[in-house]
């Protein structure tokens, strides 16, 4: 496939049916709040559904699905690296939360 | 002829190389800035959930009317944006300028009433007694950090999207600018939706009572 083919991604019908589906997510988001889950479990479920209205975003709205797969390839893994390492606080946040509560 | 000599007789173009990516060396550059906003973005994110279970006592204080709703209201507005932002992009390939512009000055309307619906949530909220260190529930006093600073920083990116929007448009259609142009902002537009996709759920709807 030619730069130019690769680059030129769908027409307006088709990024109005992506909005359509990003708003039915939302709604799904809003549905899930007041399904009187437990917070992790919700968490977890919009959680799911944010990184899925992402991956919709970044792929069609911003065309990256359009453009060379170099470019998805250098710029994904450096995100999901530091997303990563982020991901490591969590046991410090349980700890702090735990000596709250012995101080209480 | 002198190495010097061939150097400068070819200028640029005996400088440049094709770019392994297939686009602009600007879009390139936007991607790039993308991708560390996004990891600022995510580092706040993490603070906030990092401060929200170091809290036993965290409030949950926003109710579906007005807060979440005025939230739904919010995203549809910004998504919308990014639809208009789309159409705006296509009408510049197709080098129809004044649909470009027109599309273009839809996004940064839809864009300014995103900012006009959150800075008067924002007003509501203090009026209530929320500060960046007080909360009028009595619950952890970092609920207004956390709120404030990354719908703040949200925000922030919305007004400069907006005014590179007005800029944009303007540009456009005086010939100033081109159609690649157009579309590296819109990349920044929808990232900025991108941004709240996350900040909805995990700052409005995990805080609703």
């Amino acid at each position: 496939m030619s730069d130019q083919e690769s680059a030129h991604g769908p027409g307006m019908s088709f990024f109005v049916a992506v909005w359509v589906a990003l708003m039915c997510i939302v709604g799904i988001e809003v549905f899930l709040t007041y399904r009187h889950m437990p917070p992790r479990q919700l968490l977890l479920w919009l959680l799911i559904l944010a990184f899925i209205e992402a991956g919709i975003a970044v792929s069609y709205f911003m065309h990256l699905k359009y453009e060379r797969s170099a470019l998805a390839w250098s710029l994904i893994p450096a995100v999901v690296f530091v997303v990563f390492m982020l991901d490591h606080v969590w046991p410090d946040a349980f700890r702090l939360a735990s000596l709250r509560l012995l101080s209480q | 002829m002198s190495e010097l000599e061939i150097t400068a007789g070819a200028g640029h173009a005996g400088l440049m190389e094709e770019s392994p990516y297939g686009i602009p060396s600007g879009k390139l550059a936007m991607w790039c800035f993308v991708i560390s906003d996004a990891v600022t973005f995510s580092a706040v994110l993490f603070a906030y959930g990092y401060l929200r279970i170091g809290s036993p006592d965290w409030s949950t204080p926003f109710q579906f009317s007005p807060t979440i709703l005025n939230g739904i209201v919010m995203t549809f507005i910004l998504l919308s944006s990014s639809l208009t932002m789309l159409a705006a992009v296509e009408a510049a390939k197709g080098r129809r300028k004044s649909a470009c512009f027109g599309w273009l000055c839809a996004t940064t309307l839809l864009g300014a009433l995103f900012a006009v619906l959150h800075l008067r949530e924002w007003g509501r909220m203090i009026d209530e007694g929320w500060r960046l260190f007080q909360n009028p529930t009595g619950g952890s006093v970092h609920f207004g950090a956390a709120f404030f600073s990354v719908t703040g920083l949200h925000l922030l990116h919305v007004i400069g999207g907006v005014c590179a929007l007005s800029v944009i448009a303007l540009g456009y259609r005086r010939d100033r600018y081109n159609p690649i142009d157009v579309e590296i902002t819109g990349i920044y537009w929808h990232f900025v939706d991108l941004v709240w996709m996350f900040v909805f759920p995990l700052l409005y709807l995990m805080n609703a009572s």
